[in-house]
């Protein structure tokens, strides 16, 4: 599946919930499949974005989502163990895994040589997971985890596409935009 | 009050209730006090970069996090320091266990602890260090004023003078 259709997908379904996305591609793709003050972009911190929505989910009552990467969570696997341990009911985590670090020349990421995510996440105590193949199996489990208790963590393989312009975003607009959305 | 008791009512006083740490010896005396205090929610993370990502998310939905951890592990934590907290401006405290002063037996501490801050004030980041507890609460106080006034992340380092550290 193309990961900005499965982002339209998400954002669908995901109403006013607070959606963390990984850095580079998926920042952008967050931003011009519709800009809102509950998207927190990321820009540089690799392997941080299913832990900054770790941090929110432990912090709110909301549902909220991570759209993170295989070669960022690579970067940080012990987050998922973390995940494991804290059991935020509340947090969804998707990974899109296009089985390579896309931006640094398409190399091949360790998923694409036998690394499993979904098993990763299940072996650290997440009981609700799934791995899935095109868009209509997204939308059937994305739905299933925005009804009922998570942890949540989809493995959502992604096929190689252009890219979309740098979205044009500032760090500190982002945080001060996100939280203020909190304040009320 | 003790040095622990000090950091614990600090935090408190600054509405700080989300920690995430990575366990130290030394440090164990006041994440053991905020284990057991309902006012805290502590997460323990597997590297210290992960628990400054964690203390972000807390904030950026509006909840005051601090992060604890030992000199080594701010080595560890320095990515997310430069691309995460600094230009997003997120005001973290971050309570660290100085290695490698007076009284260090372990030589691979040394480096990272001799370095720790000059590398914050390359990064133009303020610190603290505490030796003893005289006006600490204080300075404590006057240090988390500072750190939300200037949406940065401020070190409070804390020294073996202080909680007498790890011998051996």
């Amino acid at each position: 599946m193309l990961r900005f259709e499965a982002t339209q997908l998400i954002l669908k379904h995901a109403g006013d919930r607070p959606i963390v996305a990984n850095l580079g591609p998926t920042t952008d793709e967050l931003w011009h499949a519709q800009h809102r003050d509950r998207n927190f972009y990321t820009y540089g911190n690799m392997g941080l974005c299913s832990s900054l929505a770790l941090g929110m989910a432990v912090s709110t009552s909301e549902q909220v989502i991570s759209l993170d990467g295989d070669g960022s969570l690579l970067m940080n696997l012990g987050t998922i163990a973390t995940i494991g341990r804290e059991q935020p009911k509340n947090l969804i985590v998707v990974v899109w895994d296009n089985e390579m670090w896309d931006q640094t020349g398409h190399q091949q990421s360790h998923t694409a040589m036998g690394t499993d995510l979904e098993q990763v996440a299940k072996s650290c105590g997440i009981t609700h997971t799934a791995t899935v193949i095109d868009l209509e199996e997204l939308e059937t489990v994305f739905r299933t985890a925005l009804e009922g208790d998570g942890p949540w963590f989809i493995v959502a393989k992604t096929e190689q596409s252009e890219y979309m312009p740098v979205s044009p975003i500032e760090p500190e607009m982002t945080l001060y935009r996100f939280r203020n959305s909190f304040s009320s | 009050m003790n040095w622990a008791e000090i950091i614990v009512q600090a935090l408190k006083d600054w509405d700080t209730s989300l920690i995430a740490y990575v366990p130290d010896i030394s440090i164990d005396q006041v994440t053991r006090l905020i284990d057991a205090d309902p006012f805290f929610h502590l997460v323990s993370a597997t590297r210290e970069e992960e628990a400054i990502g964690i203390a972000v998310g807390a904030y950026a939905v509006g909840r005051n996090a601090a992060v604890f951890m030992q000199s080594s592990g701010f080595g560890n934590t320095l990515n997310a320091v430069t691309s995460l907290c600094i230009p997003y401006r997120t005001p973290i405290p971050m309570f660290i266990n100085m290695r490698g002063g007076p009284g260090e037996f372990n030589i691979a501490q040394v480096a990272m602890g001799r370095s720790t801050k000059p590398i914050l004030d390359l990064l133009g980041l303020v610190h603290f260090t505490f030796d003893d507890d005289h006006r600490m609460g204080e300075i404590l106080d006057g240090a988390l004023k500072l750190c939300h006034a200037g949406r940065q992340p401020v070190a409070l380092c804390l020294t073996r003078m202080l909680h007498g550290g790890k011998v051996a």
